[in-house]
């Protein structure tokens, strides 16, 4: 008898299948792909910040050997506004808002030529009053930036649970302060780039970068007014994402008009300064906010408003309030709390998505508070927390319901490793010591959410090789890897005998795109729903054929085996071809649609909006240089509730690149915008952490096996960026005695700080005025 | 894409005359690692003559040698031959320091030290150890039938940001310093926000003959706080031959913040960078003094 042994590669450090490729330079990105006949497109956007424009002239770009299209807004009346507000033409006709605004578009044989034709169109622009504050904008008569919107208003949210007046009334501590969030962006080192090309019977094919090509397709559709079966969305690899590519922008449309008047194929690809230009910023944020708790340590109230800065138009940055009012309303037991934000028009650039979603803005300034509030009722950071975290089975006034929850043994865990309490305290006592660098610990705790579903068309041929067709795009995060461990272990087979195809909208199931921490999560359960299925009929055939009951079957090593002792029947692949040739020829081939447990917020913002939610802390260790206002990042503890590790190598990567993100917005990281002009669109001036900065780094993982998930996990995508620059402004306070509430840190803020001749952060909040 | 201006033609000659009778002609852009170049012609900021004149096979220009008492540093060292060279490391430490904290491992490859002062960068980081060193720039050019050679001490070639008393036709053959007499200590400080890969915010360069508790013939050097780097003469004065103790220091170092007249920019402001040059005099004069 042979018996085949049962291995499993769920929580193994399983390589990323597309690791090979990528390391060794082979992969094709968007750059790479060339198709033949297509033309370059290169946008010229606008030299002024906010201006009618009086003329455009063409003529002599036209004229330009080599120049086949010349477009703008005048040459397009079919334009449809894109974006969150619909309030965002492609090409601007009359008037531009911001020095992102696409005036005119070029289709030349190479792009050299394209970028001389932008040289030659004549622009008479006049210009308006700048609104670069967002403060301003909302100052009764100030300029209009967006007819539609004579307020300047592009959005407004309210939340509330509970009664924070009460509250305040049971509060013996209360702290108010004035928080400022800057300006990042993603840095993908894949810029953003599209090739669009139509057929003779006017089928688009856009080889895209995005995250959501189901979206988009459904958008072109409606934007060119065709019908969405004639839209086919290719992805190549895509060389970073992290939110950037989750809108619909300009720039690729104005791809699909080229392509259309040149009835040739048109390349768009930016250059790095233009992705620094042009490509979404996380959302900048003014807050205030107002935290209350009693003597004992329970928080009693928290009262929060802030001030979003929507840019010239409206992306999804305007949209980040429904993830930082959950960490308002339920990071922490918070038994009343209020939420209010305005998102006001303004010449800036527009943010987008980005990593964490406003989750790093809110845990900001939230976590500040727990160290403010835990001063001063005497109690040490790490009790204070344990005193309000919450426990599994607890539902937050949001309606959340936290079905699995490692909030605690994350909080335990992280302080334990790291030795916070006792350093806190050592470095506390030494701030009045001398000596020129100063040491600090800083801790801070996070809650994400995760959802929407996914589509999964699982098929395997007579060598049992499995093609695995899912909706979920890879955009470098491994989500290929951990769907094909899933599949490989719910049908015994190993990694190289699965093939993930993710990247083409003519033949992957639909899906809502890559974001919300959400891909292992959602498209995990796809998959296994499918694979499940399909291993049903495979052993219900395999029964059929030896006799033995289903259930005494099961799939191991690529065999049916008897389920008890391992002993091999058939082999997988001769049963398949034995199917496929039989008299009723059957081909196994099985789809999943997997739709989590979770509901829709209802008008107030509340229910329970995620089917699991993620859990972390951090506890980050700096040294401050009080002659420079240097913060050196030296250790980060991370804990973190991950559900279960599928892929040990791939959520380790995962992490640590979160946490080098986190620190570059918590230290270096800064898209310096004045009067609505970008001043360091270059690696050079924009500081990206580089290799020697990277702190030492101690993870460990959670495991709360949520009953939901994927073998047990859950999302965690954007969890490791959120808390970095929380814990690192409790770490500064703790070595200096100093709290700033500005970030980033970089040396000169912190050295201003240090001397006290920092600006405080000031706002006349609506409730103020 | 860069810009190519009037560039019609490109040499690459391999012996120092022949790029000297090209450059002759006048309207030629002389190009060694391109590490400064390309960028700036990349971005608009330098526009290329008709003649593009590689040297970097001219094999006259390169090598570190002791001609005498003075170290001859040939115009097309790269950055990371310096750090490699025992010369340099030995008896020019200050210049292996600033080595050290130049660019990345890459960049050093290509950069040269001719390209560093001829670009004449406020914050160029060789200039400020060269000033430390008393360090003179080689220039040649053809005169009549023979190559004529002049030599000028390294503060009075660099005359403001980009600009050199380099004239059209002549090249940068080496740069001279004359070997620190026994007793000289250096050290070079350079302020960036990261460790690698950044341009200096500031830098300062101090050194001295040490002598007891004294410094001697004292050098204290800044970059990236006027338009060439500069010798801070106060902070010079008050410590030359003096004892360092706290207070003299202390002087030293409130001389230099009163003494230099930075701008604000996007890395930082004015007020800033005066106080990076107090704080870091402090702290780099006590490690001269005592460490
Ligand atoms: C990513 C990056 C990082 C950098 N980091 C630093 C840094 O940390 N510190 C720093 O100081 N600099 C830095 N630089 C700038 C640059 O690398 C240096 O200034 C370098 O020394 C220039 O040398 P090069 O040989 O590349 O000069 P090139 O670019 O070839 O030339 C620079 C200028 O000097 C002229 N020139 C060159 N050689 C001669 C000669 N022999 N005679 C006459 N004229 C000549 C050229 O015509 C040109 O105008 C950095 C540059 C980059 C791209």
């Amino acid at each position: 008898m042979t018996v085949i042994e049962r291995a499993t590669l769920i929580g193994k450090r399983v390589p990323k299948m597309d690791a090979p490729e990528k390391a060794s330079g082979k992969t094709r990105y968007i750059h790479d792909i060339d198709v033949s006949g297509q033309l370059w497109g290169k946008i010229l956007r606008s030299a002024r910040v906010h201006a009618r424009i009086r003329r455009i002239d063409t003529s002599r770009a036209k004229a330009l050997p080599g120049v086949h299209v010349v477009l703008t807004a005048a040459d397009v009346p079919d334009q449809r506004p894109i974006g969150v507000n619909k309030d965002h033409p492609a090409l601007k006709g009359d008037k531009v808002r911001c020095v992102r605004d696409e005036i005119a578009a070029v289709a030349a044989d190479t792009e050299a030529i394209a970028q001389a034709a932008l040289a030659l169109i004549e622009v008479e622009y006049e210009d308006l009053p700048v609104i670069a504050d967002p403060e301003a904008a909302l100052a009764p008569g100030a300029p209009v930036i967006n007819e539609k919107h004579a307020d300047n208003v592009a959005m407004r949210f309210d939340y509330a649970h509970g009664d924070v007046a009460q509250g305040e009334a049971e509060s013996d501590v209360v702290v108010e302060d004035s928080f400022k969030l800057h300006y990042v962006t993603h840095c993908c080192m894949g810029v953003s780039g599209v090739i669009a090309e139509f057929d003779a019977s006017g089928n688009l094919l856009l080889h895209s970068n995005t995250q959501v090509p189901f979206l988009h397709k459904r958008e072109f559709a409606e934007i060119l007014g065709i019908d969405p079966g004639r839209i086919r969305i290719v992805q190549p690899p895509i060389g970073g994402g992290f939110g950037s590519k989750l809108d619909i922008y300009p720039f690729e449309i104005i791809a699909v008009y080229l392509a259309r008047a040149a009835r040739r194929p048109v390349k768009l690809v930016y250059t790095r300064e233009e992705e620094f230009l042009a490509s979404p910023t996380r959302q900048p944020v003014i807050l205030r906010l107002r935290s209350g708790c009693r003597k004992d340590g329970s928080l009693t109230f928290r009262s929060v408003e802030t001030l979003h800065d929507n840019g010239a138009y409206t992306s999804w940055g305007a949209t980040t309030p429904f993830v930082m009012m959950q960490t308002f309303s339920s990071l922490y037991r918070v038994p009343h709390c209020k939420y209010h934000t305005t998102v006001a028009y303004t010449n800036n650039p527009y943010a987008g998505s980005f990593r964490g979603y406003g989750n790093l803005q809110a845990t900001f300034a939230v976590e500040s508070h727990m160290d403010k509030l835990a001063e001063a009722v005497g109690m040490d950071p790490l009790a204070f927390r344990l005193r309000n975290a919450q426990d599994p089975g607890e539902v937050t006034g949001q309606g959340m319901t936290f079905k699995s929850c490692g909030f605690k043994d994350c909080l335990r865990s992280a302080a334990e490793r790291s030795g916070f309490l006792a350093r806190h305290a050592e470095y506390r006592a030494a701030q009045g010591a001398g000596g020129r660098v100063k040491r600090g610990i800083g801790i801070a705790s996070m809650l994400h959410v995760g959802g929407g579903a996914c589509g999964t068309i699982l098929k395997l041929d007579d060598f049992a090789h499995v093609t695995l067709m899912t909706g979920a795009s890879e955009i470098g995060q491994g989500s290929e890897t951990v769907l094909a461990q899933l599949v490989c272990e719910e049908l015994g087979l190993p990694l190289s005998a699965v093939t993930v195809v993710n990247n083409d909208t003519d033949i992957t199931p639909w899906d809502v795109g890559v974001h919300a921490s959400r891909t292992t999560f959602i498209a995990g359960n796809s998959a296994i729903g499918a694979a499940r299925k399909a291993k049903a009929k495979i052993l219900a055939a395999a029964a059929k054929k030896t006799g033995v009951p289903e259930g005494e079957l099961d799939l191991v090593g690529g065999f049916v085996v008897r389920a008890a002792s391992g002993e091999a029947i058939v082999e997988l692949a001769k049963l398949l071809r034995g199917l496929h040739f039989s008299d009723k020829a059957e081909l196994v081939m099985t789809t999943h649609y997997y739709e989590p447990p979770s509901v829709h917020q209802d008008k107030g913002f509340k229910g329970d909006v995620s089917a699991a939610y993620a859990w972390a802390t951090q506890v980050v260790e700096v040294e401050v240089d009080l002659d420079t206002g240097i913060v050196k990042m030296t250790k980060v503890t991370g804990a973190h509730d991950v559900g279960r590790v599928i892929n040990r190598l791939g959520i380790e990567g995962q992490i640590e690149g979160g946490v080098v993100m986190g620190q570059g917005y918590a230290l270096t990281e800064n898209l310096v915008i004045e009067d609505g002009r970008v001043k360091n669109p270059s690696f050079r001036d924009y500081k990206l952490v580089t290799a020697p900065e990277i702190p030492e780094m101690d993870l460990a993982f959670i495991e709360t096996m949520d009953g939901e998930g994927p073998q047990g996990a859950k999302g965690v995508g954007e969890a490791p960026a959120i808390c970095i620059a929380a814990a690192t402004a409790n770490a500064i306070c703790n070595a200096t005695g100093v709290r700033i509430y500005e970030l980033p840190f970089t040396p000169e803020k912190v050295y201003r700080a240090l001397k006290g001749v920092a600006p405080k952060v000031a706002w006349r909040t609506r409730a103020a005025a | 894409m860069p810009d190519a201006g009037a560039l019609e033609r490109y040499a690459a000659p391999r012996a120092l005359a022949e790029a000297l009778e090209l450059l002759r002609d006048g309207d030629a852009t002389i190009v060694a690692g391109g590490t400064d170049l390309m960028p700036q012609s990349h971005s608009g900021k330098a526009r290329f003559g008709s003649l593009l004149l590689n040297i970097r096979r001219i094999a006259e220009l390169g090598g570190i040698a002791l001609e005498g008492d003075t170290v001859r540093i040939g115009a097309l060292t790269s950055i990371s031959a310096l750090l490699a060279s025992p010369l340099v490391r030995e008896r020019l430490s200050i210049l292996a320091q600033a080595a050290d904290q130049f660019a990345s491992e890459q960049v050093r490859n290509a950069a040269t030290i001719g390209g560093n002062v001829c670009n004449a960068s406020p914050a160029g980081d060789t200039l400020v150890p060269l000033i430390v060193l008393d360090a003179a720039v080689e220039l040649a050019a053809k005169a009549g039938g023979g190559i004529e050679t002049r030599t000028l001490p390294l503060q009075d070639f660099l005359t403001g940001p980009g600009r050199t008393q380099r004239r059209p036709h002549e090249l940068m053959t080496a740069v001279r310093v004359p070997l620190p007499p026994a007793g000289f200590v250096a050290r070079f400080y350079k302020h960036g926000t990261r460790p690698a890969l950044d341009i200096s915010t500031i830098s300062l360069g101090i050194g001295g003959v040490r002598r007891g508790d004294r410094l001697e013939r004292v050098r204290v050097a800044f970059g990236a706080v006027a338009p060439t780097p500069i010798r801070a003469r106060a902070a010079e004065a008050l410590i030359e031959g003096r004892a360092l103790d706290a207070a003299a220091i202390e002087a030293a170092a409130e001389a230099a913040h009163d003494e230099v007249r930075p701008i604000s920019d996007v890395r930082a402001s004015d007020w800033y960078r005066q106080e990076l040059v107090r704080n870091m005099t402090r702290r780099v004069l006590a490690h001269v003094a005592f460490g």
